[in-house]
């Protein structure tokens, strides 16, 4: 589905994998390594350097940016919800493609487990764990083929990250999504990934199944990492 | 009798100048050298148009109007530049809008007969008009960097998925366009009350019956309020697509990566 031929920007350094459809990936490493900066180039908030990005064969830069970003949707870190109700974020993509639908609403409510009647509910009355919620229904609102996941449950409390990482496991295995997340928590690289890249001074220095790469590293740096 | 304040009583405007300089000074503020050197600037600056405006009222309007309206509109695009630091072409956007704007409403005044095409009237109340753009842009522009800073998260956001940067970056045009209106508004709203408009001060301290002096005053508010609000406008939508690329992406963010590297 993904090919990264020779990528490279900063700090990445000629970048070469492949992801295939409905794989769900998890890259990880310290931080600095750049993890987010791979994800930004999937879907083109960032251009690379040098080297190609192909999606289903055709390289990233011959699609039109809005259509490659509604295909390729990205969960960032921090909610970043738009002023107004919750409806008005989870209708803002659809609409710019003149797609949304009022029943999708609801629909989108219960994947990400809100009671519909938060649908008119100002944002600024959300906890963070439900802001997240929102967030990544907005994303989801696109039916997007690869779900890009930017730490989404970093910010959160162990609690509320549990109940996020439970909807997205359901979400990903329901509409048989490609996943591609960074984290630093391993318990949920466990529990939501099946391939794992090990990315380090902006290398892949390990890339293998999951969890078994995480029970026997084959690396040195990937044993430091995982004792820290 | 024309009201005058002789040079004597004038000089007494150095005891102003000491109150703040006295406080800067007790309270380490450091501002002692900006205030000894502003305020004599602004006595010389103020001397110097005096001198230059008392000339270019004698010379025939087709020349003194065009001739110190493009001083005005020189100055105040390098001034309001300053503050569009590092956007590029900013100089030259500032300003056409600026004499766009000027002319716009020069044009009106002459039309509608509220203004006599003489150096006396035209360059004092286009002074007003080009000054206030001049600050709405500068702080339409200073608004615009902080908003897209702020806003990086959301801007992202927006862009990931799927809104081009026109769509995306209206929350950051619909902030800084009513920061920049906002002073203005609430100046309008509470003209007159909270404290009496320069214009029309001048004009009665110089004898000007009052309600002569409120039409000028209102003349000179309204072209204000539409002028500031046309140039913040201006300046928000010509300048917001810099900050991003033709891939829509953020230019900001990229620049800040490449700063890193």
């Amino acid at each position: 589905m993904f090919r990264f031929e020779q990528v490279s920007r900063y700090p990445l350094k000629k970048m070469d994998f492949q992801i295939e459809k409905k794989e769900k990936v998890i890259l990880f490493g310290p931080s600095g390594s750049g993890k987010s900066t791979i994800l930004f180039l999937f879907n083109r908030l960032h251009n690379p350097t040098e080297g190609t990005i192909y999606f289903e064969g055709q390289n990233v830069k011959e699609y039109p940016f809005t259509e490659l970003r509604k295909r390729v949707g990205l969960v960032l870190q921090e909610p970043n919800l738009f002023p107004g109700t919750v409806l008005d974020n989870i209708k803002y993509g659809p609409s710019l493609f003149g797609e949304w639908k009022e029943e999708d609403g609801e629909l989108l409510m219960g994947y990400v487990q809100l009671p519909s009647t938060y649908l008119n509910r100002d944002v600024e009355q959300l906890s963070g764990g439900e802001k997240q919620r929102v967030s990544l229904a907005r994303t989801l609102a696109n039916q997007p083929e690869v779900l890009l996941l930017d730490e989404p449950t970093s910010a959160l409390d162990y609690r509320t990250a549990e109940d996020i990482e439970e909807v997205l496991e359901q979400l990903i295995n329901q509409h048989e999504l490609t996943m591609i997340m960074v984290t630093h928590d391993m318990r949920q690289a466990r529990r939501l990934g099946s391939r794992g890249l090990f990315i380090t001074e902006g290398e892949v220095m390990e890339d293998g199944k999951l969890p078994d790469m995480l029970d026997s590293p084959a690396s040195q740096a990937l044993k430091e990492f995982l004792e820290e | 009798m024309e009201p005058e304040i002789s040079n004597q009583s004038l000089l007494f405007l150095v005891v102003f100048v000491l109150i703040p300089l006295s406080l800067s000074y007790f309270y380490q503020l450091g501002l002692n050298k900006n205030i000894i050197w502003s305020s004599l600037r602004g006595t010389v600056q103020l001397f110097a148009i005096g001198y230059l405006l008392t000339y270019l009222f004698e010379l025939p309007a087709i020349i003194g109007i065009p001739f110190m309206i493009s001083i005005m509109l020189t100055v105040a695009a390098f001034h309001a530049r300053k503050k569009g630091k590092g956007l590029p072409n900013v100089l030259l956007y500032i300003f056409i809008g600026l004499l766009v704007i000027e002319v716009s409403v020069l044009g009106l005044w002459l039309i509608f007969d509220m203004v006599a095409f003489t150096p006396s009237e035209v360059i004092p109340m286009s002074g007003m008009v080009i000054g206030n753009s001049m600050v709405a842009m500068g702080l339409a522009l200073e608004r615009m960097k902080n908003e897209f800073k702020e806003n990086n998260g959301r801007l992202l956001a927006a862009l990931s998925l799927g809104a081009k940067p026109s769509v995306a970056s209206k929350l950051i045009v619909q902030k800084t366009l009513n920061a920049a209106l906002i002073p203005n508004v609430d100046q309008l709203k509470t003209i007159g009350l909270v404290q009496l408009p320069g214009m029309m001060t001048g004009l009665i301290l110089g004898g000007v019956a009052p309600v002569t002096a409120i039409k000028y005053q209102l003349v000179i508010s309204i072209s204000i309020f539409s002028s500031v609000s046309l140039s913040a406008m201006f300046i928000t939508l010509a300048m917001y697509r810099y900050f991003f690329n033709e891939q829509g992406q953020l230019v900001d963010s990229e620049e800040e990566i490449r700063s890193e590297a």
